[in-house]
C-alpha cells in the first residue's frame, strides 16, 4: 500500500527524473575520462611503435634488405625488445625475418596501423596476446611490419572500462534506493496528514497530527496545522458556545411570555374573543418556536461530532416505525406508503436523529407528492453499505435545484403553498453529514428517489 | 420529616419564570418550596421529601444535572424533571430518562409540564397487578394485546395498542403530543408537523366510532385525554 503510494507518488517522479539526469552527466564524464585515458595510453604506444618503424625503415632505405633482416635478428634476441613484433617478408609473403611464425592473416592492408591477436608462443601463456602494429609496402615489394604486444595496454583499459560501468551502475542504483527511501519517508508524513484530515472528518477535531520530535520541516508543517486545527476547534466550541447562548437567552424571556399568556388564558377573566386571541398568540408563538427549536437543533447536530450515542441501529426497523407513524398520514391523502426490506440492516448512528430524517423524506414524499399516489421506503444492504431509498411518484425536484434544497428555508416554487418551513432537508443534510452518509437523488420518472448511503458499519 | 404526594421542589434562577411556576403548581393543588441556586436546591432537596423535584439545566452555581447527581448519591429517591434550555441534542439531558426522570424543553406549556409532574409522581406508587385495564366499556388485554369495547374486539396494529394503553394507563389526565411520542415511539423531539394528530385520529376512528360515547378527548393546544364519561 505504502509502496505503491511511493512509486506513485510525485516526489518518486521527480527523483527518477533527477537521477536520469544526473545519470546522463555522469555517464558522459565517465566516458570522457575513460576514452582519454585509453587514448592517451594508446598514442604512447603508437608514438613508440612509429619510432622503431621509422628505425627499421631507415635501415632498410640505407643498407637494403639484407640489413634490416640482420637488425631484425639481433632485436628479437634482445631481451631489452621483449614484447615487440617484427615480421618482414618477401613479396610473395614469405617470411624473410621475424619473432612470429607467418605473415599475421588478418592484417592485409598494403600500410597503415593493424591489430591482431597472435596464436600464443607457448600454450600455456594464457590468452592470445593482442598486437598493434604499422605496416609498409616498400617499392620492392617487401612488406614490413612492426609492433608491439598491447595486451597490458588492452588489461588497463578493460580495467577502467568495468570501474566506469560499475561505478555508473552503482550510483544508480543507490540513487534508486536513496529516493525510494526519501518518497517513503515523505509519503509516510504525508500519509499520517491525510490519516489525521480523513479521521477529523469522520469523527471530530479533536484529532491531531502526530509529531516526530525531529523539528524538521514536517513537524513544522504537522505543528502549524495542529495549531490551526486547535484554532477551528476553539471557533466551532466559541459558535457552539453563543448557539447554547443564544438558546437560552431567548429561551427564558419567551419561557415567562408563554407562562404570562397561558396564565391569562386559563384565568377565565375574559370573553370568548379576547379568549380566541391569547390561544391563537400562544399557537403562534409555539409555531415560532418550532422553528427556532429547528434552526438550533440543525445547528447543534452541525457542530456535534460523533459521540458515544452512536449505537448499531437496525435501519428497517426504524424505517418501519416511521412507516407505522406516517401510514395514517398516507392514508388521509389516499396515498399508499409501503416498506420494503426484511431482516436486518444494520449501521452505526443515533436512532432519534436517523428516526427524524427519515421522518422528514417520508413527509416529504407523502406531501410533494402525487396524491393517492405510492411512497415506498426500502432498506438494504448493497455490498455492505447500509441504505434506505424513499421513493415518491409525485412532481420530483428539477435537476438544477437538487443541491438548492438543502438550505435553510428553501422551498421549490412548486410548494410555496403546501405547509412546512423548509427545514426539513436541512436536518437531513445535518444528520447524514453527522453520519457520514451519502445522500443521492435521482429520478424516478415520474417522482423522486431519495436514497441515504451510510457508511459500512465499523469502518 | 414532612413528605408527601403533593409536595414539589421548584429549581428555578429566573424570578418570573420561579413566580409562574410556584403560583400555577400551587393553584393546581401542589406544596411547592423554590430553590433559586444549585447550593440551596442541593440544601432543601436533601431536607425534606418531595413527590418531585424540577430543576433547571443552566442555574448560576452548578449544573442542574450536577445538583441532580449529587442529590442521587445522597439517596434522594424523588424523580427529577429537568427543564433545559438546550434542546434534546443534548447528550446528557437525553441520557436522563434511561434513569427514569424526564425532561422538558423550555418553553413549555405549563399544561405539558403538569402532565408531566403527574406522570412522574404517580409512578412510584403505581404497580401494575391487572392483566386487563377498563375505562367505562373498553378492556385491553396486556397480555394477548388485544382491545375491545363491549365485547367487540377493536383490530388495532402494534403502536396503535402501545399508544391506547398509555392513554388508558393515564385515565383522565392530560397527555401530550410530546410524551404520546416519548412512550409509544420512543422519540425524544417533536415532528414539526400535525402527524401524532393524524395518527390519533385513526386510533380514535378505530376505538370510538359507532360507540356509545367517545373515549379519547383532544385537549386543544397540549394532545389528548382518555376518560368514561361521569
Amino acid at each position: 500500500m505504502l509502496l505503491a503510494k511511493t512509486l506513485t507518488s510525485s516526489t518518486f517522479k521527480l527523483a527518477l527524473i533527477a537521477i536520469g539526469t544526473f545519470g546522463v552527466i555522469v555517464s558522459a564524464i565517465f566516458a570522457y575520462v575513460y576514452l582519454s585515458t585509453s587514448t592517451f595510453v594508446r598514442s604512447r604506444s603508437d608514438r613508440a611503435i612509429m619510432a622503431e618503424y621509422m628505425n627499421l625503415r631507415d635501415v632498410y632505405e640505407r643498407s637494403g634488405r639484407e640489413g634490416l633482416i640482420g637488425l631484425i635478428r639481433q632485436r628479437t634476441s634482445d631481451r631489452a625488445f621483449t614484447g615487440h613484433v617484427y615480421v618482414l617478408s618477401d613479396p610473395s609473403s614469405a617470411v624473410l625475418a621475424a619473432n612470429l611464425g607467418e605473415w599475421p592473416p588478418t592484417a592485409m592492408a598494403p600500410s597503415g596501423w593493424t591489430e591482431f591477436r597472435v596464436s600464443p608462443v607457448a600454450p600455456e601463456g594464457g590468452g592470445s596476446p593482442l598486437v598493434r602494429g604499422m605496416i609498409v609496402t616498400f617499392p620492392s615489394g617487401d612488406r614490413l611490419l612492426v609492433g608491439q604486444d598491447i595486451s597490458d595496454l588492452d588489461l588497463f583499459t578493460g580495467q577502467i572500462k568495468t570501474a566506469v560501468i560499475s561505478g555508473v551502475s552503482l550510483i544508480f542504483v543507490l540513487a534508486g534506493v536513496a529516493s525510494v527511501l526519501v518518497t517513503r519517508r515523505t509519503v509516510g508524513r504525508i500519509e499520517q496528514i491525510n490519516a489525521t484530515s480523513r479521521a477529523i472528518m469522520a469523527s471530530g477535531l479533536d484529532k491531531r497530527i502526530p509529531l516526530r520530535g525531529t523539528h524538521d520541516e514536517w513537524d513544522r508543517v504537522a505543528e502549524n496545522l495542529n495549531l490551526m486545527l486547535e484554532r477551528i476547534e476553539t471557533l466551532m466550541g466559541e459558535v457552539k458556545q453563543v448557539s447554547d447562548n443564544l438558546a437560552h437567552d431567548l429561551r427564558t424571556p419567551l419561557t415567562r411570555m408563554r407562562g404570562r399568556l397561558e396564565k391569562a388564558y386559563h384565568s377565565q377573566r375574559f370573553d370568548e374573543g379576547a379568549q380566541a386571541l391569547i390561544g391563537d398568540t400562544i399557537a403562534d408563538l409555539d409555531a415560532v418556536l418550532r422553528i427556532f427549536t429547528s434552526i438550533t437543533r440543525i445547528a447543534q447536530i452541525e457542530t456535534r461530532v460523533r459521540t458515544e450515542a452512536f449505537r448499531t441501529v437496525n435501519l428497517v426497523e426504524i424505517a418501519r416505525e416511521v412507516v407505522e407513524l406516517y401510514d395514517a398520514a398516507a392514508e388521509e391523502k389516499g396515498s399508499c406508503l409501503t416498506m420494503i426490506g426484511e431482516g436486518e440492516v444494520p449501521a452505526t448512528g443515533d436512532r432519534d436523529l436517523i428516526f427524524d430524517a427519515i421522518a422528514n423524506l417520508v413527509d416529504n414524499a407523502i406531501k410533494h407528492g402525487r396524491a393517492g399516489g405510492d411512497v415506498i421506503v426500502a432498506s438494504e444492504t448493497v455490498n455492505g453499505a447500509p441504505v434506505i431509498s424513499i421513493t415518491d411518484d409525485g412532481p420530483g425536484i428539477p435537476t438544477n435545484q437538487r443541491d438548492q434544497v438543502f438550505k435553510r428555508f428553501y422551498r421549490l416554487e412548486q410548494s410555496r403553498y403546501t405547509p412546512g418551513n423548509g427545514l426539513g432537508l436541512s436536518l437531513v443534510a445535518a444528520v447524514a453529514r453527522l453520519h457520514g452518509a451519502r445522500i443521492e437523488m435521482s429520478d424516478n420518472s415520474p417522482g423522486l428517489q431519495f436514497k441515504l448511503w451510510f457508511p459500512a458499519p465499523g469502518t | 420529616m414532612t413528605g408527601g404526594h403533593r409536595r414539589i421542589l421548584v429549581v428555578e434562577d429566573d424570578p418570573e419564570t420561579a413566580g409562574q411556576l410556584v403560583e400555577q403548581l400551587s393553584t393546581s393543588g401542589y406544596q411547592v418550596d423554590l430553590a433559586t441556586c444549585g447550593n440551596d436546591a442541593l440544601s432543601r432537596g436533601a431536607a425534606s421529601e418531595y413527590a418531585v423535584i424540577t430543576i433547571d439545566r443552566m442555574l448560576p452555581d452548578i449544573d442542574g444535572i450536577a445538583v441532580m447527581r449529587q442529590l442521587r448519591d445522597d439517596g434522594i429517591a424523588a424523580p427529577f424533571l429537568i427543564i433545559s434550555a438546550l434542546g434534546e441534542v443534548d447528550d446528557r439531558v437525553r441520557g436522563l430518562r434511561a434513569g427514569g426522570d424526564d425532561y422538558l424543553v423550555k418553553p413549555f406549556s405549563f399544561i405539558e409540564l403538569l402532565a408531566r409532574l403527574e406522570a412522574l409522581g404517580r409512578r412510584s406508587d403505581t404497580v401494575a397487578k391487572e392483566t386487563i385495564l377498563r375505562v367505562g366499556d373498553l378492556a385491553i388485554d396486556l397480555i394477548s394485546r388485544t382491545a375491545s369495547r363491549r365485547g367487540k374486539d377493536i383490530d388495532l396494529l402494534p403502536k396503535e395498542f402501545q399508544l391506547l394503553e398509555y392513554l388508558v394507563r393515564n385515565e383522565g389526565r392530560v397527555v401530550s403530543r410530546a410524551m404520546l411520542l416519548q412512550h409509544v415511539w420512543d422519540l425524544h423531539f417533536d415532528p414539526s408537523t400535525n402527524i401524532i394528530d393524524v395518527y390519533v385520529g385513526r386510533v380514535r376512528r378505530k376505538v370510538d366510532d359507532q360507540q356509545a360515547y367517545p373515549l379519547i378527548h383532544t385537549i386543544r393546544g397540549i394532545g389528548y385525554s382518555l376518560r368514561a364519561p361521569g
